[in-house]
């Protein structure tokens, strides 16, 4: 199973597909398909920010005692 | 002679010393804590500091080996110490130090600028030694008092900011003389287990004597030698400590270093929505220059239309031209021949020849025959007489 992709590695994801539209690869009749995909990448990175919690941990170590 | 004889306990000196020490080992079990300035502060053998704690009524000689001296010392200075007391063999009262901070504003910043100088020299504090906190960071450790103010608030902002992140807390003292020792030995502790990216010192703010642990010797030296970055979020903004000099990066408050070492989620999703705003922006720009190409190859075409039918139209019009050139000569010619040829039918009209007074005589010209003759406006009928020959 793929490891899921971190927000950076979506964000970053999202940088090249907006590239696309400003580079040489673009292809007018596979843009929809692009723009949407983007879309698609946009709203799920949304959630995981929505989404993303911290893991604060206190050590069980007591740092008075040499 | 029968009050010697009472039930007092009785003691040879060195055990009486012995008793009176484990007295007052047993009021202070866990060191007690001496406030008052120094006076006749002296190094013996380079080993061994020794100096007078006093207050206005009273002075205890006080010693402690020169390697537990972690801040430096001069007469006049306000400190507080930790020890413990005890008599020697040779009856004298004495104050072993442990630990020793400056109290009082004007005795931290003395401490403070003389340390300052001694760290500043031997480069702890130099610029070129500062690392920046490492990219894409999600392992941070964090060393401060859980119940402090200062913890509450740079979890508050770091969990309103960004999620994900992997915080270990080293939780210890953050002020008073106990604090660096612990703070050095949480350091230590992240920096043998090697699992975070970024180590944050972290304490709210605080008078001055609260926050003079942080200027403790070894505790910057600790955080300059950490092999793990360092950043440090004490006090407020205005506080300087040796440890934010000696730290990689000071953050101005605990809240500061929450907002340094995070993202804001604010800001990533509007990165979000920035960037498919600009995917808009290329996708439409992209459009408009195909319209554009297209609109400009109809117009070129047209053109290339345009030219050609103009090039057929003049070639029509030169050819017209040529014609009609042609049939005008050659009517020309016609006419020209027309009325050539009317004169010569002209000059062949009898009429002509009557006009020039001629007339035509008809009939056969012999002696005794009847002819008519016509002029250009008569005729007349006559009878030959003689026929002779012309010669």
């Amino acid at each position: 199973m793929a490891e899921k992709k971190t927000i950076n590695q979506k964000i970053d994801e999202l940088n090249n597909s907006v590239e696309w539209f400003y580079g040489d690869d673009f292809v007018l009749e596979k843009a929809p398909e692009k723009y949407q995909s983007a879309v698609k990448l946009a709203k799920d990175i949304q959630k995981d920010l929505d989404d993303l919690k911290n893991k604060i941990e206190v050590i069980d170590k007591d740092f008075s005692k040499a | 002679m029968e009050e010697l004889n009472a039930e007092s306990p009785r003691f040879s000196v060195s055990e009486f010393i012995a008793v009176t020490n484990q007295t007052l080992e047993y009021s202070q079990e866990n060191g007690v804590l001496v406030e008052g300035e120094v006076f006749e502060f002296k190094v013996n053998q380079g080993k061994w500091v020794f100096f007078d704690l006093k207050d206005e009524e009273g002075s205890i000689s006080c010693f402690m080996p020169l390697w537990q001296l972690r801040i430096p010392l001069e007469d006049g200075m306000k400190v507080v110490v930790k020890g413990s007391a005890k008599v020697t063999n040779w009856g004298r009262f004495s104050f072993t130090v442990q630990k020793i901070m400056p109290v009082g504003e004007g005795s931290i910043k003395k401490s403070f600028e003389k340390l300052k100088k001694k760290l500043e020299k031997e480069g702890l504090f130099a610029a070129d030694k500062k690392r920046p906190l490492p990219e894409d960071l999600t392992k941070i450790g964090v060393i401060s008092s859980t119940s402090a103010a200062g913890f509450a608030d740079f979890c508050k902002i770091i969990n309103a900011r960004w999620g994900g992140l992997d915080i270990k807390v080293c939780h210890t003292q953050v002020q008073g003389l106990a604090a660096p020792d612990q703070i050095i030995r949480a350091l230590k502790y992240l920096n043998e287990r090697g699992e975070v990216q970024v180590i944050a010192i972290i304490r709210g703010g605080g008078s001055a004597d609260d926050l003079a642990c942080f200027n403790d010797e070894e505790l910057v030296r600790a955080i300059a030698s950490s092999k793990i970055p360092v950043i440090t979020g004490i006090g407020h903004e205005v506080d300087e400590s040796l440890s934010d000099l000696a730290a990689d990066i000071r953050a101005s408050t605990p809240s500061n270093c929450a907002e340094m070492l995070s993202k804001d989620r604010v800001a990533e999703s509007n990165k979000v929505k920035d960037l498919l705003s600009h995917a808009r922006a290329g996708l439409l720009q992209k459009i408009d220059y195909e319209k554009e190409s297209l609109a400009n190859t109809v117009i070129a075409m047209n053109a290339a239309v345009s030219k050609h039918l103009d090039a057929l139209s003049a070639k029509v019009e030169d050819n017209l031209q040529k014609i009609r050139r042609e049939v005008f000569a050659k009517l020309d010619r016609a006419e020209s021949d027309l009325a050539h040829n009317l004169k010569i039918i002209n000059s062949l009209n009898p009429d002509q020849v009557l006009a020039h007074g001629y007339a035509i005589l008809s009939g056969k010209i012999s002696p005794g025959n009847v002819v008519k003759i016509t002029t250009l406006k008569q005729e007349a009928t006559a009878q030959i007489k003689k026929v002779k020959e012309r010669k």
